[in-house]
């Protein structure tokens, strides 16, 4: 046997073996779709998994690859996209190690994707039946802020004790005459779990609502995976007369595709471009934007 | 006159002791077999000497002395008569709101309460509602002298004879069915005391019953339709006011 | 007269004891830890009823058991034996302990309110006094921020905590103030039956007195059904009609408190009121 030959080094052996260059084994994946079917029948619910160690730093999306990873088969294409841009450093890199350690085919056009792995972003065009979308999820509770010990937190979800979140609400409203919350926006699922939407923008919380597609949410430090299935109620908490409003920039609009401009006719989530003092405004999601450029519908 | 009338309160065979355990577990007997029968109405006086069981009386007829045996029966305005020695203590704090009202010689008012309030509570607690309340202790607290100077104040400021009315008036804002007294007029100047006594006849005449102890023969003739003499714990004697205050005065009828 | 509290045959031993090492204990054997486990019984045979309007006190010294008693009712603790009804739960036809801990816990939002001595047991002191009100609220399912901010001020009124302190935090605040923000968030939900476990014990004088005013008030008006435990006998005298003693973990004399106060018949009571009237 090769493995007593004592001139060949074990490590020599193991980067021998080039079978396969996939960052999960078999019984991971199967580990990790289990967690996922069980957040799918249990909406909002945080599953526990065995957060396995990945190529890129815990907390920098390590929850959402692992999900993907676990997915993703030979017919799948995949978009991965950071704050809307697929061309960001983290997106780029991120989709580049799932082309090279899967072999799948990735895109950066939201509707060829069957997978969307995303960071702080949904993608502004809603997605359909077949498609999921994968987010990646730093903080995984959405009552981290108002409780620390573990157990009470678990019987406040199990219990559906969610009155101490109202107060969180209540006293943001008595001190800043409005509710700060802007990103990661708690939000009742199902009628019954209420969820951290991670830091997507209130602008993003209508389209979980009663959506076509699958919502996973995966939080590779905290390990933990949630789901909101297709076609269930996300509401996001709020008092029946402060309503819940997602925010708009008064008068901005996308310097290249006019979103947001009155006579555009339409909205889209807006960042503002660096260093330009109030000025000027892009589109977040870039391949959305691209579209309305390249299809004509925009006249430059 | 008085047979045509109802029993408003019964008491037979009523004992009561002290047992004092601190002090050798010695018993002391107070009332030694009370019988006495009171109508609608009826306004009775008790007399008798220091120690003879006047205040034991009453106090067990309340049940803040609780009798060792013997009935204590009233007949509620209702009509139903009920037994209070065996009473259970819940059904008996609500009798004490409308049925049975006490009224010691000595201030029992709440700390930090106006006076007028301490009346006015009272009458709520009767069934009166927020303002009617205040209007009936505006005007019983008139009519004992109380002016209106001093119904913001705290009854502890007031004067004894002051306390003593603010009490009476706490006792029969609406006037429950039985009214017990105890010396509520000992400390009273001439003109105050008038006023108390004339309130206190009026309520007679209204059908409230009187069970009471005054320390002065005059109000007794006044007020009382009989006078009970206790000594030693039992009646020794029952009768109209003038045949039992002539006892009493008799040198050898007062050594109870 | 249905009760809208009731108690039966409370007990509640801590430690290695079981119901063998109750007969060793109580006042005849002047004490509460069992000779032979060690186990603590810390109270046994307790019974008693409170009906709505009515104001039922808890006497006794430290280590009596008067607060074991009350945290069993509540919830905090789990009694050994013995049932606890409430009228608003099936009309009394429940015990409380055979109800889920969730559903038993969801009771406190309405049903069951307690006030402790320490307020920091009954609050969170790093919300403001109106966030504290809120949670009972919430809970009970107000989802509309004026109604809230309505129903937070009336009960800020109702129990003299100055309207312009609502919106700071309560750890802000002095004991007194503390415990009437308690008072407020227990009262928030208009509970059937209260339980105040020491509520003026450790303020200063001046500060219990006007918190004891403001309780007998509320009382008076709200028409709820208390449980009151106190060591003083200057609490129970000014707010409640009946009481209870309480003695090395067992109730050794009920009655009305006048009663209590002027004819004590337990030779312990005796002791005790003879104590406290000097």
């Amino acid at each position: 046997m090769t493995l007593l030959d004592p001139t060949i080094s074990p490590v020599a052996l193991l980067a021998a073996d080039t079978s396969s260059r996939e960052l999960l084994d078999e019984f991971s994946k199967r580990e990790i779709r289990r967690a996922v079917l069980t957040a799918v029948a249990v909406p909002g619910y945080q599953v526990p998994f065995a957060s396995r160690e990945m190529p890129v730093a815990r907390g920098w999306g390590s929850g959402g690859l692992q999900i993907t990873l676990a997915l993703v088969g030979p017919e799948d294409t995949v978009k991965v996209i950071d704050q809307g841009e697929d061309a960001g450093v983290n997106a780029a890199n991120l989709r580049r190690l799932i082309a090279d350690t899967t072999g799948v085919d990735t895109t950066t056009v939201a509707g060829e994707a069957t997978i969307v792995q995303t960071r702080h972003r949904v993608p502004e065009d809603a997605l359909g039946d077949d498609q999921i979308l994968v987010l990646q999820v730093p903080v995984p509770e959405p009552l981290r802020g108002v409780e620390r010990d573990m157990t009470e937190l678990r019987r406040m979800h199990a219990e559906g004790d969610y009155a101490r979140m109202w107060v969180s609400l209540y006293e943001d409203l008595v001190r800043n005459g409005v509710i700060t919350q802007t990103t990661g926006y708690p939000c009742l699922v199902g009628g019954r779990y209420v969820m951290a939407t991670t830091p997507i923008p209130r602008w993003d919380i209508p389209k979980l609502h009663r959506s076509a597609h699958l919502s996973l949410f995966g939080a590779g430090r905290e390990k933990r995976i949630y789901a909101v299935p297709p076609h269930t109620d996300v509401e996001p908490l709020t008092f029946d007369d402060v309503p819940f409003e997602v925010e708009r920039t008064e008068g901005a609009s996308c310097h290249r595709c006019g979103a947001g401009s009155p006579d555009s006719g339409v909205e889209s989530f807006l960042v503002e471009l660096p260093g330009t003092e109030g000025g000027r405004w892009v589109c977040s999601d870039t391949d959305w934007c691209n579209r309305r450029l390249s299809s004509g519908m925009v006249a430059r | 006159m008085a047979e045509h009338r109802t029993v408003k309160l019964e008491v037979q065979g009523l004992h009561k002791s002290f047992v004092l355990h601190a002090v050798d577990g010695r018993r002391i007997n107070a009332l030694n077999g009370i019988d006495l029968a009171i109508h609608t109405g009826e306004h009775v006086a008790l007399v008798g000497s220091s120690g003879a069981g006047k205040s034991t009386l009453l106090k067990s007829v309340y049940r803040t002395y609780l009798p060792d045996s013997g009935t204590v029966t009233l007949r509620l305005a209702a009509g139903a008569a009920v037994e209070l020695t065996g009473l259970e203590d819940r059904e008996l704090v609500a009798l004490r709101v409308r049925e049975i009202g006490y009224v010691s010689q000595f201030l029992r008012s709440e700390p930090r309460r106006s006076v007028r309030d301490t009346v006015a509570r009272a009458g709520r607690r009767r069934g009166l509602d927020h303002d009617a309340s205040l209007d009936a202790a505006a005007e019983i607290l008139r009519r004992l002298g109380i002016g209106e100077n001093l119904w913001r104040s705290y009854p502890s400021l007031l004067s004894g004879g002051e306390k003593q009315r603010v009490n009476l008036a706490s006792g029969i804002i609406c006037p429950p069915g039985l009214l017990l007294l105890d010396e509520p007029v000992s400390a009273l100047d001439p003109a105050n005391r008038e006023s108390v006594l004339a309130l206190i006849a009026e309520l007679t005449s209204w059908g409230t019953t009187v069970l009471a102890v005054f320390h002065d023969l005059d109000a007794i003739e006044r007020l009382a339709d009989r006078v009970v003499l206790l000594s030693g714990g039992t009646v020794a004697e029952s009768g109209h006011p003038t045949d039992v205050l002539r006892t009493l005065t008799n040198p050898l009828g007062a050594i109870a | 007269m249905t009760p809208a509290l009731r108690v039966d045959g409370l007990g509640k031993i801590y430690g290695p004891g079981t119901t063998a090492d109750v007969a060793g204990t109580g006042p005849g054997f002047n004490r509460v830890v069992s000779p032979t486990s060690g186990g603590i019984v810390a109270a046994w045979d307790v019974s008693f009823e409170v009906g709505p309007g009515e104001a039922l006190g808890v006497i006794g010294e430290s280590g009596s058991g008067k607060s074991t008693v009350m945290r069993c009712i509540c919830g905090d603790e789990e009694p050994t034996t013995g049932s606890i009804r409430l009228a608003s739960v099936d009309g009394g036809g429940t015990d409380l302990r055979t109800l889920s801990p969730a559903r038993r816990r969801a009771l406190r939002v309405d049903r069951l309110a307690v006030v402790y001595q320490d307020p920091a047991e009954g609050l969170d002191l790093r919300l403001s006094a109106g966030g504290n009100v809120a949670e009972r609220l919430t809970a009970a399912g107000w989802r509309n921020f004026g109604r809230i901010r309505e129903r937070a001020s009336e009960l800020m009124l109702r129990t003299d905590v100055p309207l312009d302190r609502m919106d700071d935090p309560v750890r802000e605040f002095s004991g007194g103030m503390r415990q009437r923000v308690q008072l407020a968030k227990a009262l928030a939900n208009n509970p059937p039956v209260v339980l105040l476990d020491e509520p003026t014990t450790g303020l200063d004088a001046s500060v219990a007195a006007s918190v004891l005013d403001l309780i007998r008030d509320l009382l008076e008006e709200l028409g709820v059904a208390a449980v009151v435990v106190s060591h003083d006998f200057a609490v129970i005298e000014m707010l409640t009609q009946r009481v209870v003693v309480m003695h090395h973990g067992r109730i050794v004399e009920a009655g009305l408190t006048d009663q209590l106060l002027e004819d004590p018949q337990h030779p312990y009571s005796q002791r005790l009121v003879g104590a406290a009237r000097g």
